[in-house]
């Protein structure tokens, strides 16, 4: 066989190979037919074969292979481990397969001949005895590949087996022996390589010889394996009562008190096992399933407990603690661990009870509370505990006996058995290993972290890397590479090189070679493997494998491994349990109320409002407390501070911050430059100045608001205006009569009424009906008399009509007209001085129109936006008033109404005279309105108590109003019309007026009498 | 790094305010508004000059007219790797805060020269390397930027003095 390797021969194989090995030599001398066994070799049989028997065909082999042996070594040298181990798993399950009977086929091509070689071999008969002769023969057809085609006919081997031979013949025994194991240990593997056979046609299959799984003594079932071997070696095969158990093995701890057998039939397992110390007889062999079999040959590597490593301890106090091996003992079963102890000298115990004594007691104390991990101090252990203190100076330094138990250097030295230590996914987190140094400034002086960082390695999770990662090559052939991640299968990387001369491209790397690249000033988010788990930091150094960054929330320095980090693109404040959050306010009791601090991975810390600092549980908050924007307080000046100010305590410790949250009279301050508590502490309201409000920005005029400066302007009178009045409609119970439609002229009670609508009960009918609201005509219902109704809103629709015709009450109206908003209805006078005047309306209306239509055109400023509307309205307000109250009363109304129109305001208002399209359109349609009402001239014209009027007229109000009131004018305006115009006249003269430009139509009309007035008006 | 940036923003102005001074309302709003602000990527410093100010709009329904406001500004963002000089603000044990201008900066001790030890006895508390150098609040300090941590409406920054020609 030409395939072998030289380096470690496995000693696995020999332990598993339970047949034993015959004497190299016996076949040795026996006389081979070279040229036969070259061609009729079925290399695939050969390879299983091999697996056990190696040494039986060793000397054949030698013989014709030595040279191609030599030549292949090398190329043959490299065997991949898993291979070996696989190899090792099956072995026994193949090694069974029995020799070719007879070699039927003599096929002069070796390179066909392989393939039907095997199966047919496969199918053979199990008797191996009597194939001994032929093993040697066996040739590996790579072998036959590397001969010289023709070379079977050569007798060159001939020659060339007989040196051989010679040689042979010189060597003594044993280094033959030697020189052929580590010849042909590997051969089967080698094989394996060669032929590339598939792993599931090494598996074993029903026709395999099964295996019997049988009970023995626990504990013994080594000593019941080697008594079966024992015994096989006594009767071989070849011998008058053969054992015909083919193997023997046992699982140790896994399966105790299980022994496994190897054979065709149960019977031969029961006769093979009869009479074997501690084998249970009466219990019945178990078959053990074809597809369980290589489960049962599965190799679980014992975790190797080696001085200095990291384990963690089962159970006990110290459950889950991480330990340092100081010491592990020969027999592999006790260890010396190094822990830093968890002492509560005594503190929590009775003052009576001796803690020593009570060892029951005392466990149960310690489920309960367990001591922070701290390490030995022997002053606190004299406090309470002197007389259980013993010191011993030993050559490395002092150290103590305390309760039976040893500390040295502040650690507990303790022995262990090994069941209770835990060696497996220890994951030692960097701040538990940091409490084992010994020494040095941050812990990390005296650790060599780079054998901790490779513990950690292997148990590198796949899910740390994250495509995106930045990632570094450190060590292996592209040592120093560095990219990012692409994608991770299993523990194979990709990365896209990102620096260097291969940039661009993707490669693969084992997880274990990568580590993660961070630049300082990164800002990085702690996914794991520590109590640091989801804290936002800056890299504030990188060093090898571990990074240190400055917490966001804490401004901390925290020291971890890089591949606990990752980029984070977050920039909001970490840590968040369930709901709560750093820095959220949530209340404990009713009494209480406390800041989030800290955020654990199950606890909270927390700050109350006392300013004391707890860790609670998130069941033990009642709820989480949001805050209100508006939430107001007053400081010690008595200024109003809101959340988000920046305040200063006076007294004390003159801490300041930003306000977070405000709660009665406490706050709760956040300062970043503080590190403890998260930068939040407590203080009172009263306490504090207020250093700057929020921002303090908006200092200018907010040009979304009104602007102030007019607001001002306005003399205090605005407060002096009736709020408007909402709530129930007032026409609702009034007594109504209609004025309009089928129900003309009856006369009912309101009994409900919506904006565009009445329900009217009517007295004659009893009954309800719904009539639109602007037919209906309040009235006394006692007197009959038409009431007038303000409609207290804005509108001042069918309300604003009333006024015109309010003839004598009109007094009041003028009261109305001076209130010093009524700048705006200062029109009114206008109107009722109109209406009053009757007789002289024809003329008067003319000379008026202009003065309403400048009035339109006043209102249009504020479109215009060229000229502030208020200011002309300020400026109008005086003349108005003066012009109005008198002087129309005394019917000297024109003059008083040409000199307030020659008042700047008016001027302006009249010469810009320009009427936005909405205003005419407006103003029309209301006109349109009391066209319709026109016919009804009387009601309108004697109706209103113009005090009713006076206070609703809406329009006179804030001067934010000011469009709004637009309406009001256009009714009031439209309203003289069928006021004052049973006349086609008058009609026609406000129209005009509104809509048109001015005073042409209006002028031409009303020239008459008022003309020169009329000129007057709009001329300035 | 200082830029010159054209940008854009939308005033809304109320009715009362339309008149003459329109114009002048309008700047000043806008400097009030952006001078100082912080994007959470750079700082506006300075308006400089108005490109264009755009017609305005009346808006329907509330009657205030939108202004669309073109403008130049001199910003400064921050980067790593700047070097910036700062004033201390306070010192702790944890490292030095400092502003440079707008931008707060904190100094971990890891990037403090480790000659320049933390002295807590001191009033005030400073950093000191016992011999010439003491930093305490007020102290002006020329560090490098890090990095750049950015928020909604603030820029966090962190900061080194331990290299050459910092402190």
């Amino acid at each position: 066989m030409s395939n072998f390797l030289n380096q470690d021969f496995g000693s696995e194989d020999d332990e598993d190979d339970f047949n034993p090995a015959p004497q190299e030599e016996s076949d040795a001398e026996e006389p081979r037919a070279k040229p036969t066994k070259k061609e009729h070799s079925g290399g695939d049989g050969a390879d299983e074969e091999n697996d056990v028997k190696y040494p039986r065909e060793t000397d054949a082999n030698e013989d014709d292979d030595a040279k191609d042996v030599e030549d292949e070594e090398e190329i043959e040298n490299e065997v991949d481990e898993d291979e070996e181990d696989e190899d090792e798993d099956d072995e026994d399950d193949e090694e069974d397969v029995a020799r070719p009977q007879k070699r039927v086929k003599r096929v002069a091509n070796p390179f066909i001949e392989d393939e039907a070689g095997v199966d047919e071999e496969e199918d053979e008969a199990e008797d191996e005895e009597d194939e001994l002769a032929e093993y040697g023969m066996e040739t590996h057809p790579d072998d036959l590949d590397a001969l010289p085609q023709g070379t079977e006919t050569d007798d060159r081997r001939h020659r060339q087996l007989d040196r051989q031979r010679e040689i042979d013949a010189s060597m003594d025994a044993e280094k033959q022996a030697q020189m052929l194991k580590e010849r042909y240990g590997r051969n089967r593997a080698a094989a394996t390589d060669s032929l590339v056979v598939p792993k599931r046609l090494l598996l074993p299959s029903v026709e395999d010889p099964s295996i019997w799984g049988g009970r023995c003594k626990p504990g013994k079932e080594k000593e019941v394996v080697y008594s079966i071997q024992k015994r096989i070696e006594e009767r071989p095969s070849g011998s008058r009562n053969p054992i015909r158990i083919i193997s023997a093995f046992e699982r140790g701890n896994i399966m105790q008190g299980w022994f496994y057998c190897e054979a065709r039939r149960q019977a031969d397992v029961t006769e093979g096992l009869d009479g074997i110390n501690f084998y249970y007889p009466s219990q019945k062999l178990t078959l053990v399933p074809v597809k369980e079999m290589p489960d049962l040959l599965r190799v679980h590597k014992s975790e190797e407990l080696l001085p200095g490593g990291w384990i963690r301890i089962k159970r006990g106090k110290y459950m889950g603690d991480l330990a340092q091996i100081e010491e592990v003992e020969t027999n592999g079963l006790n260890v010396t661990v190094r822990l830093v102890p968890r002492l509560d000298y005594g503190l929590n115990d009775d003052a009576f009870g001796a803690p020593a004594a009570d060892a029951k007691r005392k466990r149960g104390a310690v489920s309960t509370v367990r001591p922070p991990q701290r390490l030995f101090s022997e002053t606190e252990a004299k406090k309470k505990h002197a007389k259980y203190l013993s010191s011993t100076s030993g050559l490395g330094g002092k150290s103590w006996n305390y309760l039976n138990e040893n500390y040295v250097d502040g650690f507990l030295i303790k022995d262990m058995r090994v069941q209770h230590l835990n060696a497996k996914n220890v994951n030692p987190r960097l701040e538990e290993v940091t409490m084992f140094a010994r020494g040095g400034e941050d812990g990390t002086a005296n650790l060599d972290l780079a054998s901790l960082a490779e513990t950690l390695k292997n148990s590198t999770a796949e899910e740390s890397y994250q495509p995106g990662d930045p990632v570094e090559v450190y060590r292996g052939e592209q040592q120093g590479l560095i990219g990012r991640t692409v994608s991770t299968r299993g523990d194979i990387v990709s990365l896209q090189v990102t620096e260097g001369e291969l940039a661009g491209q993707t490669i693969d790397a084992p997880v274990r070679t990568l580590r993660k690249r961070f630049r300082e000033g990164d800002h990085v988010k702690v996914i794991g493997g520590s109590r640091y788990q989801n804290e936002l930091g800056m890299v504030v150094q990188v060093k090898d494998d571990t990074v240190t960054l400055l917490s966001d929330m804490s401004m901390q320095e925290i020291t971890i491994f890089s591949k606990d980090l990752r980029l984070s693109a977050e920039m909001a404040a970490d840590g968040q349990l369930g709901i709560y959050d750093v820095h959220d306010l949530v209340q404990l009791d009713a009494a209480t109320v406390a800041c989030v601090i800290k955020v654990d991975r199950e606890s909270l810390r927390v700050v109350d409002q006392n300013g004391s600092i707890r860790n609670i549980l998130p069941t033990q908050i009642a709820n989480k407390i949001i805050p209100r924007r508006d939430a107001v307080a007053t400081d010690r000046n008595g200024a109003e501070i809101r959340s988000g100010d920046t305040v200063r305590e006076v007294y004390g410790e003159q801490r300041s911050g930003v306000i977070r949250h405000i709660h009665r009279s406490f706050l709760f301050l956040h300062n970043k430059a503080q590190a403890e508590n998260a930068g939040i502490s407590v203080v009172r309201t009263t306490n504090v100045v207020t250093v700057s409000a929020r921002g303090g920005r908006p200092t200018g005029p907010d040009l979304t608001k009104m602007n102030p400066a007019l607001a001002m302007q306005t003399p205090g009178g605005g407060a002096a205006m009736p709020p408007p009045r909402r709530g129930r409609d007032h026409l609702i119970g009034k007594t109504v009569t209609i004025r309009k439609g089928r129900y003309k002229g009856l006369v009912g009670i309101v009994r409900d009424a919506d904006d565009s609508s009445a329900q009217v009960e009517l007295y004659t009918s009893n009954k309800p009906v719904h009539i639109p609201r602007d037919i209906l005509t309040p009235k006394d219902p006692v007197s009959k008399q038409p009431l007038s109704m303000g409609r207290g809103r804005g509108g001042g629709g069918p309300g604003g009509r009333t006024p015109y015709t309010s003839g004598g009450p009109g007094r009041d109206g003028w009261a109305g007209g001076r209130t010093p908003i009524a700048a705006d209805s200062s029109r009114t006078p206008a109107w009722n001085s109109a209406s009053a005047r009757t007789p002289a309306w024809g003329g008067l209306s003319g000379s008026r129109t202009p003065a309403w239509k400048n009035d339109g055109s006043r209102t249009a400023n504020p479109y215009e936006g060229n000229r502030t509307a208020y200011g002309g309205v300020g400026s109008r307000t005086p003349s108005w008033t003066s012009g109005s109250k008198t002087p129309y009363d005394s019917s000297s109304g024109f003059d008083a109404f040409a000199s307030g129109s020659r008042t700047p305001g008016w001027n302006a208002g009249a010469n810009t005279g320009s009427r936005t399209p909405g205003w005419n359109s407006m103003s029309a349609g209301r006109d349109q309105r009391d066209f319709d009402d026109a016919p009804t001239p009387g009601g309108n014209y004697s109706a209103p108590t113009p005090g009713a009027y006076a206070a609703p007229t809406p329009g006179a109000p804030t001067p934010s109003g000011w469009p709004e009131s637009a309406p009001t004018p256009g009714g009031a305006f439209s309203a003289p019309t069928p006021g004052g115009a049973p006349t086609p006249a008058a009609f026609d003269a406000p129209t005009p007026a509104m809509g048109g430009m001015a005073a042409t139509p209006g002028a031409g009309y009303g020239g008459n009498d008022g003309g020169p007035r009329y000129d007057d008006s709009p001329s300035p | 790094m200082f830029f010159l940036k054209e940008e854009t923003k939308v005033i809304s102005m109320h009715p009362s305010y339309f008149g003459p001074n329109m114009r002048e309302y309008l700047i000043g709003r806008l400097n009030e508004e952006e001078e100082g602000r912080c994007t959470g990527d750079h700082f506006v410093i300075c308006v400089m000059d108005m490109v264009d100010i755009g017609e305005g709009r009346v808006m329907p329904g509330i009657g205030q007219a939108e202004y669309t406001i073109r403008y130049r500004a001199i910003i400064w963002k921050p980067f790593r790797g700047e070097t910036v000089d700062a004033i201390v603000t306070s010192v702790k044990p944890t490292g030095i805060f400092t502003l440079a201008g707008p931008l707060s900066v904190f100094i971990a001790r890891k990037n403090i020269p480790s000659d320049i030890k933390w002295e807590p006895n001191t009033v005030p508390p400073q950093y000191t390397d016992h011999a010439d150098q003491v930093i305490e609040k007020g102290t002006s300090l020329r560090l490098k930027i890090l990095g750049v941590k950015p928020d909604v409406a603030a820029i966090n920054a962190i900061g080194t003095i331990k290299e050459d020609y910092l402190g």
